[in-house]
């Protein structure tokens, strides 16, 4: 898909927000990802055209970050956790739960275009292992079944909110955009650090006062 | 240099102590004691990237010990430092041969196939500071190999080790980062963009620089191994740059060239044209004989002396004059610079086989002869303004030097030009937009001091009043001044004499006591005292019939403006052709004598700064004889002898002969041309030659020509929006000789100018349009 000519606007105001217009080079990335659904040729070349780069070098940042995809993903891109904790607490059963219940494998897309699975490296959120992800939104103290469930909603089109973040789980490309820097008002929603998280700070506190 | 003021460093490395310079990294600094610490991505005119981890020491500072062994190649010394390398500690020994064993994981056991095998940084480290056995018994990782990353440069990814060398030399030095490293983990690796090959000018260095097999050249690849080739230092033929070489021979066939060491002047660097482009000298229809023209008009092969006699008593019959052409060795040029005078009795000899100007050669005699700007003067500039020159394309070292200060430290480059280049663009130039012809103009504009430096090129005598606009500028600014001519023999032609104006040494013909001087080191009785014609002036003057024969060496008609009229000036004259490949020339000459080309024979180039370039026969059992033997043998059978029937004669006889101490002649003003009016659809040409092209010499390469610019057209927007074309669209050029179709890229150039490139595939300004530059061309949608 070609970018339009408000695509190119918005870019050139992403890269306004930096002194130095290489710097717009990662939300650049997000904002093609947000259009085409993943980064194109097309979206390589006009990111390096607008920021004075050579493909090349554009094209070793889009390769680097496993955040960038160079095909199509699903609707919904859902990570499952299968680093040590979140392995041992439940995410390899709940990978291989998805994969059976999904009939895809490692980076697979189902048929409908709905759901893409990924098993994905650790997500700073081990205290509520094991942890799932959709279009990199929380989904804590995950089971096989509640999985299961979860992709089932999103075939269905209504997907579950997030157990942490915003109240709603947006599509691929919408959450491309918020992370191209692009507010959609979902920002401040959700809890921002659960119970789990300040357990260890609020018992030190405790001891701290005797 | 000497009087600069810096701070040193005293370390102990392995027990010993050693004074550096402050910022001394610690690597440099064991090099200084002889203490050798293995690296793989350490390079000393790249930045330190530490990507390797190979160099590991054990670093205290003052007592306060590192807890873990660091990259010797990222630390700069510091006061109270203690180093253990390898050799005093076993905790970086352990280190190192950690990380070789690392390094080996994935790497190919393949080094009897490898092209570096033999002179690999890996192999030999991994024998002097590795393991002989590995604890891996997995499966190597393996990858697609090779895949061409240009048509030149090909990559086996399974070998690299990750270094980066190869990534930071393209963006640091020749600031073409179009290879980078691409994925992560394991997948890690050097790559390409899918649509962009690595098409760099200076491509080749990466090869050169690789420390394992995994970057090689398609031209050398399983041609050799390093100890079958026998290595001499060389010097580039293809431009006044003066690049260092290493030409690498097997059985009496140079198998490839590389760019030899020289801080002074290409540093470890060269272009991609002195690297690969020496297939000429085994082309195919190399001239192996002598050949004379017989009765009935053909040539046919004949003996040496049957060749001199007939040259002998051609030359003999009537008035004659030599064209030289700007790529003869000074040794040869300074041949045939003593022929001219002594054996023709004639000042009528010119080096300049290609556009030029009577203005031109006041310039030559007044100012550059005196010329000493170097490139240290480039290091130490305040500013640089760049004239009729583009030096990626024309000069390609003195663009990387250039480049280096422009990254170092923001050195300011003024680009006056019809056209903004690549070129100009990587040095961030302050692109001063002219029509051409208009250059002259916008001298004054641009503020210099005795601190700048002016490079002008050979183009700029191509704009008339130019040349003399700017001998003026450096006068009155005290700004340094260099003329950087295209061809390696043009400053060594200049010193030579082979020139009408001047002879050896820089000494005007006009001055008696200088012809004086020279009658008596050539111990003859008197110097022609007329002013020599130029090339232009003596074609004409053969066509007029005043001139009856000419003695060509390495000349090519096509690169002047008056081609029809030098075809019909070969055709009338009695032709010597002096010439390593047939050609134009050959074709309607009466005696054709082969000449070896720069591998075959021993001599020295004056490179742009007049700093002397020595090179000694690399094929040593050569058959092929410089010119300069072969004009001593036809002197000699004139009775008129030149005495230099060797290369070293000829350069005793030179360096005795001195320069000329006595006054330069002065420059004359040239005044600016108006540029006429343009009608509509009209612009004028501005043009240059690519680095890489259709030149002679560089033919017999395809895997270089691929790597060459595409020919374009450029217009500026205004003329693509009134000619209603975008990039890419067809668009037609043409005068009353010729036109030309090309696909148009629409970019910064004078709204009344049209570029295209000089002698590109598809794009033969000269023979098509008859006219280079300053023209009025007609420019259509095609």
């Amino acid at each position: 898909m070609a970018f339009t000519d408000k695509d190119l606007q918005v870019m050139d105001s992403i890269i306004n927000r930096y002194p130095r217009k290489r710097s717009a080079i990662m939300p650049l990335l997000h904002y093609a990802q947000s259009r085409d659904g993943f980064i194109t040729s097309d979206g390589i070349e006009t990111i390096a055209k607008k920021l004075d780069l050579e493909t090349a070098e554009v094209s070793a940042v889009a390769t680097f970050y496993t955040q960038y995809k160079r095909k199509p993903v699903g609707e919904y891109h859902v990570g499952v956790c299968t680093n040590t904790l979140c392995a041992v607490m439940g995410g390899d059963e709940i990978f291989a739960g998805l994969k059976d219940h999904l009939g895809i494998e490692n980076d697979g897309v189902t048929a409908d275009g709905k759901v893409s699975l990924e098993h994905i490296e650790c997500n700073a959120a081990c205290d509520f292992a094991p942890v799932v992800m959709a279009n990199w939104e929380f989904y804590d103290n995950q089971t096989v079944q509640s999985a299961k469930d979860l992709v089932d909603s999103m075939r269905a089109g209504k997907p579950k909110a997030p157990t942490r973040g915003p109240d709603v789980l947006q599509n691929w490309k919408e959450t491309s955009a918020v992370l191209a820097g692009i507010n959609d008002g979902h920002a401040n929603e959700g809890v921002q650090a659960g119970a789990p998280t300040l357990l260890g700070l609020n018992i030190s506190k405790k001891g701290a006062r005797g | 240099m000497s009087n600069e003021v810096v701070d040193m460093i005293t370390v102990v490395i392995d027990g010993f102590e050693v004074s550096v310079p402050k910022g001394t990294l610690v690597i440099r600094a064991a090099e200084k004691l002889g203490i050798q610490i293995p690296r793989f991505c350490d390079h000393p005119l790249l930045d330190p990237v530490g990507a390797c981890r190979q160099c590991l020491v054990d670093i205290e500072i003052n007592g306060r010990a590192f807890p873990k062994p660091q990259a010797s190649c990222t630390i700069p010394v510091e006061p109270g430092m203690i180093v253990k390398t390898q050799l005093t500690s076993a905790v970086a020994k352990k280190a190192q041969e950690g990380v070789m064993e690392m390094l080996l994981i994935n790497h190919p056991l393949d080094c009897p196939v490898c092209d570096k095998g033999g002179e690999c940084p890996l192999q030999n480290q991994a024998m002097s500071n590795g393991q002989s056995d590995s604890r891996f018994e997995g499966t190597k990782r393996t990858f697609e190999k090779p895949i061409h990353i240009s048509s030149q440069v090909l990559l086996d990814r399974e070998r690299c080790v990750l270094c980066a060398r190869c990534t930071r030399f393209s963006e640091q030095i020749a600031s073409d980062p179009f290879i980078t490293l691409n994925e992560r983990g394991a997948l890690q690796q050097v790559g390409i963009y899918e649509k962009q090959p690595f098409e760099s000018y200076f491509s080749g260095n990466t090869v050169q620089i690789c420390p394992v097999g995994a970057l090689t050249g398609a031209s050398y690849r399983f041609r050799a191994r390093p100890f079958d080739l026998v290595s001499t230092p060389s010097a580039c033929e293809h431009c006044a740059s003066g690049c260092s070489l290493r030409t690498d021979v097997r059985r009496g066939k140079t198998l490839r060239r590389l760019a030899g060491d020289d801080a002074e002047v290409n540093e470890e660097w060269n272009c991609d044209k002195g690297r690969w482009a020496f297939k000429y000298v085994t082309a195919a229809d190399r001239l192996t004989h002598p050949m004379v023209r017989n009765a009935s008009g053909e040539l046919q092969e004949a003996s040496w002396p049957e060749a001199i006699a007939a040259a002998a008593a051609g030359l003999q019959k009537t008035s004659a004059a030599v064209l030289v052409g700007g790529r003869a060795s000074v040794e040869d040029a300074y041949g045939y610079s003593k022929f001219a005078r002594v054996t023709l009795g004639t000042n009528n000899i010119d080096f300049r086989s290609r556009i030029s100007t009577a203005e031109e050669r006041d310039f030559i005699a007044s100012t550059v002869v005196r010329a000493k700007t170097t490139y240290r003067d480039i290091d130490r500039a305040d500013s640089v303004l760049l004239v009729g020159f583009e030096p990626e394309e024309e000069s390609p070292i003195v663009f990387l030097r250039i480049h280096k200060q422009v990254r170092k430290r923001a050195l300011k480059v003024t680009a006056i030009a019809s056209k903004l280049s690549i070129g100009n663009e990587k040095l961030s130039a302050n692109f001063v937009c002219v029509a051409p012809g208009s250059e002259a103009t916008a001298l004054p504009s641009v503020a210099l001091t005795a601190q700048s430096v002016i490079l002008v090129g050979e183009r700029a005598c191509e704009s008339a009043g130019l040349l003399s606009a700017i001998a003026a500028l450096a006068e009155k600014t005290g700004a340094k001044l260099a003329w950087i001519p295209r061809r390696a023999g043009e400053r060594g032609a200049i010193a030579a004499g082979a020139i009408g104006n001047l002879l050896p040494g820089g000494r005007p013909v006009a001055d008696a006591s200088a012809r004086v001087d020279v009658a008596a080191a050539w111990g003859v009785t008197s110097i022609p005292s007329s002013l020599g014609l130029s090339s232009d002036e003596i074609i004409a003057a053969v066509n007029k019939g005043t001139i009856g024969a000419l003695v060509v060496g390495g000349v090519d008609p096509l690169d002047g403006e008056n081609h029809h009229e030098m075809l019909e000036a070969l055709q009338k004259a009695f032709v010597v052709s002096l010439e390593i490949r047939p050609s134009a020339v050959t074709t309607l000459a009466d005696v054709v004598l082969p000449v070896a080309a720069v591998t075959e024979k021993s001599g020295s180039f004056l490179d742009w700064e007049g700093r002397s370039r020595n090179f000694e026969a690399a094929v040593v059992d050569s058959l092929q004889r410089s010119d300069v033997r072969l004009l001593s043998m036809i002197a000699d059978e004139m009775s008129k002898p030149i005495s230099l029937s060797t290369v070293k004669a000829a350069s005793k006889e030179f360096a005795s002969l001195g320069n000329w101490d006595g006054a330069p002649s002065a420059l004359s003003l040239t005044s600016v041309q108006t540029v006429s009016a343009l009608q509509a659809n009209e612009a004028l040409l501005t043009s240059w030659r690519r680095l890489l092209d259709e030149g002679s010499l560089q033919q017999g390469e395809e895997n270089l020509a691929g790597t060459a610019r595409k020919p374009v057209v450029v217009i500026s927007p205004k003329r693509a929006a009134s000619i209603g074309v975008t990039d890419g669209e067809a668009v037609r050029v043409s005068n009353s000789h010729g036109a030309i179709v090309l696909p148009v890229l629409v970019e910064a150039i004078h709204d009344d100018a049209v570029w295209l490139p000089r002698n590109s595939r598809g794009s033969h300004l000269l023979a098509t349009f008859g006219v280079a530059s300053g023209a009025v061309v007609t420019v259509v949608k095609d």
